[in-house]
């Protein structure tokens, strides 16, 4: 097997254990990506000769950290001191950062090797959308805005890429493109370097092929207990199955994706609660968009004086505050957020682990609409750790994920979960065929 | 008074001036470095100061038409922030010579916005309890000018420049602008773009601005466009309500703030206003703890990129966050979040009963020495409760220092804020002739 098609922690331990170089596999990763690149189009940026210089320096090197020689995709509104950073926004094409943002740099001293940048949507938020297409099938979405990551790493182009999100820029493609993601708990990862949307949303997240890739990097990123908590076993475990307050949205693949994984889940002896959340959950992705696009004002604030009509109409729309929100209404879904993390955690007296929708369904067709993000908001408003896992396919043939999700900072026990889980859910991810 | 030197005007006479055609922004900044190069060898305010660039943007900014509220005045920007055309040390050793290639959000708003960036102030080490400044207080240079905003407040008390960036995450702007005898206002969390500037904690870090007077606060204000603040309603000051919140941690207040305080009430009823006591709940004395749980534990995820790049060179105190040895656990971290969501709520309904409240700036007078920036006690509260703070001088220490104090509003009520600031300034600020006086004679 071509190593690109390795996972990244597969990667990691045959370099630790010398059965493979780092140069072997960024070369592998670099072939796959030559030969999918023109139609998948996840990379804005690919410095080859870099990669591989890279590589061979690593590979003379004892492991620097639990990353060691594995290829990373950077989405392209997270500064590299190495490559431009573009925000896929026109007004900065050829934008070089002076430094590394801090999550590049931890994953650059834990031993990774940075590939490329990764296509978006324009600063992670609006505007125009990524080139991407979806490896499964190109006339449809990777979904967005970590549209370049989640096809690259779906696609076999690398192992291990970050995501960001704000709304469900990131659980979201990975459910479409089959892949595992973990969106941690907001501000357990430094988002310095990282465009700005939202203070009190934005969150860095990495996508993997396996529990085990993402485990990896959160050990690269010291969160909590991670490494410390074992795995539990899997009859002990009670899974409170959440449809939430915005289950009218959800799409047959979507329905099919949370049924199925109830049911193998069943079978594998595991207890299944229903979740129906409080009343007051239901105003929460409304408070999220208020928040999201409250907040906006400022982060856009100097872009919009900078650019002027260069710059995409939705940003300015932010800057202005043309939809009007007001400071009582910003107040109000601050305290209702936390209000509901409060009572979000309360329940988890009765069960151990939330299972919900990771999107609507498949991705849609086309390239502008990256998808819905309202089985995510709401998670990402509440603060709490998001691990996507894939389940089966839908329909049309594409991907369809759902998504496990703990009580702040217990990334940790989320993953040790996820590892007993995942092998349950997960069982419709083909043995990779290098012929697609 | 005579006011004849430029640098000597507040940021809104200036601005007057110049739209008055009786000043130009390059006479203006002209009379800025003079001053620089007079008192720096003893005020140590910048890092970096670069006269022909200044003096060449001053000139350009004198062709335009008036683009924005801060045409052609002068601003200091703290040195954790980027500046695409100067050097940005976060007066670290490590980062010497680091040349961001583009400004940080808050640089680039007040230059579209007319101003002239003047050059960058000294800081504590990435604004994060570490190396200090080496900037003095301008009334005293055996005393600290506070920090971790250290040079940018020196340099505006001191008539060096009529505007500066500060931040604060914990006390590092308000407590400045009362060791400085000048305003600043820290606004309401998320108000004011972060990107560009050293993070250390993202629900605690936030963006503020110095001047020499309440005008000053709102032109700058004006800049970042904060809700409300192009059309202020000044109120009477007779009448207006002001809560009196000597704050959980009083007994750490020293003579200054406590005559500070004292003197402020009894200016403020003087004036017709009403003043009496709020009642908070008893819980407000965890405030402090939460705070500190919160800054510990984000700083922890902030400095592990600074910590795996520069390894055991960083700052014995840096490295005792990063290394996860200030005692935060994951569970008293999440308390510490939602106790502060609580009081948020809390203190946004009692302090909707005012027009504004009144507490300490800082717990006295500048402390001596330059090991030091002084307590964050009086601050960190408000920092966590993202209340918008606005700092005003209220008179002179026992030590000849002098010491402010603060208003405070619930959470983006900054234009409402700003406006009864206005009110009372001349009410509470008795001395800006003798600031003037002291400090020109420097």
């Amino acid at each position: 097997m071509e190593p690109c098609f390795l996972t990244a922690a597969e990667a990691a331990s045959r370099i630790r254990d010398g059965k493979l170089t780092s140069e072997t596999l960024v070369r592998s990763c670099i072939e796959r990506i030559e030969a999918r690149d023109p139609q998948v189009k996840a990379w804005l940026y690919l410095d080859k000769a870099k990669a591989i210089a890279t590589a061979r320096e690593l590979d003379k090197y004892p492991s620097k950290g639990v990353l060691h020689g594995v290829p990373f995709g950077v989405k392209d509104m997270i500064d590299t001191a190495d490559m431009p950073t573009t925000y896929n926004s026109p007004v900065f094409q050829g934008y070089r950062p002076a430094r590394d943002a801090a999550c590049v740099g931890v994953a650059r001293h834990s031993g990774a090797v940075i590939l490329g940048k990764t296509d978006t949507v324009e600063f992670a938020s609006a505007g125009r959308r990524a080139a991407t297409r979806n490896p499964k099938n190109l006339a449809h979405t990777p979904g967005g805005s970590s549209s370049g990551s989640g096809a690259a790493v779906g696609d076999r182009q690398v192992q291990l890429a970050f995501g960001t999100q704000t709304g469900g820029s990131h659980i979201r493609p990975a459910s479409f493109n089959g892949i595992y993601g973990l969106k941690p708990t907001w501000s357990s990862v430094s988002r310095e370097g990282a465009k700005q949307y939202s203070n009190m949303l934005d969150t860095i997240g990495w996508y993997g092929r396996s529990v085990g890739d993402l485990a990896l990097v959160a050990q690269a990123f010291r969160l909590h207990g991670v490494g410390e908590i074992s795995a539990p076993d899997l009859s002990t475990l009670k899974v409170a199955v959440c449809r939430t307050p915005f289950w009218s949205k959800i799409e047959p693949a979507g329905e099919k994706a949370l049924e199925t994984a109830c049911e193998r889940l069943r079978k594998a002896g595991v207890t299944l609660v229903d979740l129906t959340l409080p009343e007051p959950f239901d105003g929460m992705a409304e408070a999220q968009t208020t928040i999201m696009m409250g907040e906006g004002k400022a982060s856009f604030l100097d872009a919009s004086l900078e650019f002027g009509e260069r710059l995409h109409k939705d940003f300015h729309d932010r800057a202005h505050n043309t939809l009007g929100i007001t400071a009582e209404q910003i107040i109000a879904a601050y305290n209702l957020a936390a209000d509901c993390r409060k009572s979000f955690e309360a329940l988890y007296a009765d069960f151990d682990v939330v299972l919900t929708p990771a999107a609507c369904g498949e991705a849609p067709e086309g390239s502008y609409n990256t998808g819905d993000h309202i089985f995510n908001g709401m998670w990402t408003l509440l603060h709490v750790p998001c691990l996507g896992i894939p389940c089966t396919t839908g329909a049309k043939g594409l991907p369809v994920g759902i998504q496990i999700v703990a009580p702040r900072l217990e990334d940790a026990r989320l993953l040790a979960m996820a590892t007993v889980l995942a092998p349950v859910i997960d069982l419709e991810t083909p043995a990779w065929d290098p012929a697609a | 008074m005579s006011k004849t030197e430029p640098c000597f005007l507040t940021a809104a006479e200036a601005a007057a001036a110049m739209k008055a055609g009786t000043l130009t922004s390059e006479t203006l900044i002209r009379s800025c470095l003079e001053r620089i190069e007079a008192r720096d060898p003893v005020v140590k305010a910048w890092l970096h100061v670069e006269p022909d660039l200044a003096i060449r943007q001053a000139r350009e900014v004198d062709k335009r038409p008036v683009k924005g509220p801060l045409h052609g005045l002068p601003f200091g920007v703290k040195d954790i922030m980027d500046t695409f055309d100067m050097p940005t040390s976060y007066n670290s050793p490590s980062w010497q010579g680091h040349r961001p290639t583009r400004d940080a959000a808050c640089v680039s708003i007040v230059r579209q916005a007319g101003a002239v960036i003047l050059g960058k102030t000294d800081t504590v080490e990435f604004a994060f309890n570490s190396r200090k400044a080496a900037s003095t207080n301008p009334y005293n240079s055996g005393h600290t000018p506070g920090g971790s905003s250290s040079g940018s407040g020196a340099a505006v008390g001191d008539f060096q420049v009529q505007f500066a960036f500060g931040t604060q995450t914990a006390g590092s702007h308000i407590r400045p602008a009362s060791f400085n005898g000048i305003y600043g206002i820290k606004p309401s969390w998320g108000t004011v773009s972060r990107e560009g500037v050293h993070m250390i904690s993202a629900i605690l870090d936030t963006i503020g601005w110095y001047g020499r007077s309440v005008d000053d606060l709102i032109l700058g204000a004006q800049a970042f466009r904060l809700d409300g603040v192009e059309a202020l309603a000044v109120p009477e000051a007779k009448g207006l309500r002001i809560g009196y919140y000597e704050t959980p941690f009083w007994d750490q207040a020293e003579p200054g703030a406590k005559a500070a305080m004292a003197a402020s009430v009894d200016r403020l009823r003087k004036a017709g206003a009403i003043v009496e006591e709020i009642t908070v709940p008893a819980h407000f004395a965890d405030l402090a703890d939460a705070h500190m749980t919160v800054m510990w534990g984000d700083g922890r995820v902030a400095l592990y990129d600074e910590y795996l790049h520069h390894g055991e060179t960083i700052h014995p105190e840096l490295r005792l966050t990063v290394e996860d040895k200030r005692g935060v656990t994951p569970k008293r971290l999440v308390e510490a979040y939602d106790f502060a969501d609580t009081c948020r709520r809390e203190f946004d309904a009692i302090a909707s009963g005012y027009d504004a409240i009144l507490a300490p700036a800082a717990t006295g007078e500048a402390p001596k020495g330059l090991h030091t920036v002084g307590n964050w006690i009086f601050n960190g509260l408000w920092t966590l409760l993202h209340a918008p703070c606005v700092a005003i001088p209220a008179l002179f220490g026992e030590g000849g220092l002098p010491v402010g104090i603060q208003l405070v509003g619930p959470r983006l009520s900054d234009a409402r804020l700003l406006a009864v600031a206005k009110a009372l300034q001349s009410i509470i600020d008795v001395n800006a002739d003798e600031r003037f006086r002291i400090l020109s004679a420097a």
